[in-house]
């Protein structure tokens, strides 16, 4: 198992997850957006939030595959499927924790249940499981995350 | 001479057939990238959503039970009056009731530096005086009414949304929205200086943003000096200033800003014949309008714009090089599908379509327009690239080799092909523009001399089988008698002198045979199609223009004083009107009408001026 290999895993599965979010954006099943979620807290104009929201998605995801990495070695075993199921894990994660009650912490312009009709533009909260940017968000979501922790889990295994 | 309509008086309350407001009694608003329809009567009828081309969220105009619209209005009997801010494509109704005044503004806003709705309607409610109670109701059906339409409650806002889209509607002082399963909807009283906001946040793939109130009245602000800025930059002289400044605004509404190109309307499938089958998507930007479209914005002073529409032409046409669509999307791709909406269709007029079937047809005019549109950029700018210049000669070389065809003719026809002479015309502009850009070295000239010759040949032919000497008029189609009004572009492109007899007599044929008053029919004879349609109004104005060029100036002059008072009461033109009683028929607000008023307009002031 290396560290480079996690990277290099990291990189495609973000590549892979993103692809998959903005296409299921395409097909009209959802709204959901990370990169414009992520780079709207730091500016409000669209393209740059844009393009630094693709940047912090990208370094995010690099981290969580450390993150996964650092499991594997704990665990002494990687594997694809493995990588699968923490990618279902960290699916699930992401629409109930991280985008739904973490990120509005720190995101100044992100609504919570508790706002309404604020001093300062508010994006729509993505609700649990991100069902607020639609019905289909939950599905696409998990099977975005789970391709995403296959191929970490793939690149980690095939490189130890 | 010169009056134009910019807004209306007190009239009464608008009436309704079966749910569906006159078409004259429409107005649009924008923000360059989509447009909705505003009704006297304070509804939204019309609205796609996120662009011009997109799928509508109301479609009241087209189905009044299932289509879904946006309404604020006084609950009392009201009259109504309407004008646009001035200079602006901001528009503002004042309902006036025994109870008091009220003034609605309703604007489509543009983007500011704040964090923007991806588009953003707002109708903002202000009392003017006495107590009016008002009732207000979104009832959004996303997909041209066929979305299912989930309606919750997000951060405080009411949330419309259906798959990728999504509605918030944010209000201010303008009572507790009551959400049902199709409408979210209130009511409130307005005051002496009460101000009420009803802000609607669109997203499309992304996150809703829910704007405040302070924000949306900095933006509406913005919008109004964006809209004034835009027209102070513009040149508009001339005793039919007013009408040509509105025909700009109306322009730039139908100036798709992602691309760079013209719709050719903001609507679908509003009806050529009330209760017809003649209902067609207009969404699209047609080659057919590219020389007006580029004169116009030249003679404007819209360099801008003039470069933006000139790359997009060069960017769709790439993909179908050398050869013409008839038509390409507003993002440049060429396939435009025609298909039937489960909709009723206004006043019963069914099929409502989206897409347009007559992109596959073969029209050669099309050849003729590109070219000129070419031959005035390059007179504007100087010089073409290489590469544009390389391809301008290569459609001169495919018109040497088309031009013998029969074709669907500048109006389409869906009957057979057939030779029409303003085709055979259009062709020889081709030639003639080329030769004329081989001369300057504008484009390679190594097939100068066979586009000589063609265009010779093209003469011929219009000269020995396109005239009627029993007419004295050049003929719609070869080797008949019936006349056409799209003749007339021949004049306007220079095919033969204005002074020319056979020209002369053929303004005159189309005089005798297709005007109604002031108005203009397009043709008399069968095109293929059941029904009948009004007078075209772009055919009004070619031919005040065609008198003008024949030294007629005060005929011409008396002409457009009658055609700018056929506008609506606020100043916009649809494609056709029905000359027995002035209703506006087809889709609006119709690119190639305002065109060819400006184009008239400022040809009869430079005329003046000399």
């Amino acid at each position: 198992m290396s560290v480079t290999a996690a990277l290099a895993g990291g990189f495609l599965g973000t590549l892979v997850l993103t692809t998959m979010l903005r296409a299921a954006g395409e097909l009209r099943l959802t709204r959901i957006d990370l990169p414009f979620l992520l780079g709207s807290a730091f500016t409000v104009n669209r393209t740059r939030a844009k393009a630094l929201g693709y940047l912090l998605h990208f370094t995010i995801g690099l981290l969580f595959a450390l993150g996964y990495y650092a499991l594997f070695l704990a665990l002494g075993h990687s594997s694809w499927w493995l990588g699968a199921l923490f990618g279902l894990a960290h699916g699930v994660f992401a629409g109930t924790v991280l985008v739904n009650i973490l990120l509005p912490l720190v995101h100044p312009r992100m609504g919570t249940s508790l706002t309404s009709a604020p001093d300062v533009a508010l994006l729509e909260p993505p609700g649990f499981l991100m069902l607020n940017y639609g019905l289909a968000t939950p599905i696409v979501t998990l099977v975005a995350h789970l391709a995403y922790g296959v191929i970490v889990g793939a690149f980690i295994s095939l490189s130890a | 001479m010169g009056k134009c309509s910019s807004g209306s008086a007190a009239g009464e309350r608008p009436e309704r057939h079966d749910g569906y407001a006159p078409l004259r009694e429409y107005a649009a608003i924008g923000d360059g990238r989509t447009v909705a329809l505003v009704a006297r009567d304070g509804a939204v009828d019309w609205l796609p959503v996120p662009d011009l081309d997109s799928p509508t969220v109301f479609t009241a105009v087209l189905d009044s039970h299932h289509g879904g619209s946006c309404t604020v209005r006084p609950t009392v009997p009201w009259a109504v009056a309407r004008r646009y801010l001035p200079g602006t494509n901001v528009l503002e109704t004042t309902f006036t009731t025994a109870l008091g005044t009220v003034r609605v503004t309703d604007a489509m806003t543009v983007p500011d530096t704040r964090l923007t709705p991806m588009r953003e309607l707002q109708r903002r409610v202000d009392g003017l005086s006495g107590s009016v109670p008002i009732r207000w109701s979104v009832t959004p059906r996303f997909g041209y009414g066929s979305g299912p339409t989930h309606i919750r409650t997000r951060a405080g806002a009411p949330v419309a949304s259906c798959g990728a889209d999504a509605v918030a509607v944010c209000t201010w002082q303008a009572g507790r929205p009551q959400c049902t399963e199709s409408a979210i909807s209130g009511h409130f009283e307005t005051r002496p200086g009460s101000r009420a906001l009803i802000a609607l946040s669109f997203a499309h793939q992304e996150p809703l943003i829910l704007p405040s109130c302070v924000e949306c009245d900095a933006r509406l602000v913005h919008t109004c000096t964006v809209w004034r800025r835009w027209l102070g930059e513009r040149s508009c002289g001339g005793p039919w200033q007013q009408a040509v400044e509105r025909s700009a605004l109306a322009l730039k509404l139908l100036d798709f800003a992602p691309s760079g190109t013209i719709a050719a309307a903001a609507t679908s499938s509003l009806p050529e014949q009330i209760g017809g089958i003649r209902n067609w998507d207009y969404r699209y930007s047609w080659i057919r309008d590219s020389a007006f479209t580029l004169d116009a914005f030249l003679r404007l002073g819209c360099a801008r714009e003039a470069h933006a529409y000139f790359w997009w032409l060069m960017h769709a046409t790439q993909l179908t090089h050398p050869r013409l669509r008839v038509l390409y999307r507003l993002d440049g791709g060429a396939r435009a599908i025609e298909r039937t909406l489960p909709l009723q269709g206004y006043q019963g007029s069914a099929p409502p379509r989206i897409g347009n079937a007559a992109s596959d047809q073969l029209q050669l005019d099309t050849y003729g327009e590109l070219l000129q549109t070419a031959w005035l950029y390059a007179q504007a700018v100087g010089r073409l690239d290489a590469d544009v210049a390389r391809r301008v000669a290569e459609m001169a070389d495919l018109v040497c080799r088309l031009w013998r065809e029969p074709d669907a003719g500048i109006w389409e026809v869906r009957s057979r092909p057939l030779h029409f002479t303003q085709s055979k015309m259009m062709c020889w502009v081709a030639l003639d523009r080329a030769t004329r850009m081989a001369d300057l070295r504008l484009i390679p000239a190594r097939h100068a001399d066979r586009w000589r010759r063609e265009r010779q040949a093209i003469r011929h032919f219009i000269e020995t089988r396109c005239f009627s000497d029993r007419k004295r008029s050049y003929t719609r189609t070869a080797d008949s008698e019936e006349v056409d009004a799209s003749l007339l572009l021949g004049l306007l492109y220079g095919y033969a002198h204005p002074g020319q007899p056979r020209l002369r007599g053929t303004v005159e044929a189309i005089r005798r045979e297709l005007a109604f008053g002031p108005f203009v029919h397009r043709y008399s004879d069968a095109d293929g199609l059941p029904g009948s349609e009004g007078a075209f109004l772009a055919c009004s104005f070619w031919l005040a223009e065609a008198l003008a060029d024949c030294g007629r100036v005060m005929e011409a002059a008396d002409l457009m004083d009658q055609l700018i008072t056929q506008a609506n009461d606020v100043g916009l033109y649809s494609e056709e009107i029905d000359p027995a009683d002035g209703t506006f028929l087809g889709n609006l607000p119709q690119a190639l009408s305002h065109l060819a008023l400006i184009s008239a307009a400022c040809a009869l002031t430079e005329r003046d001026q000399r």
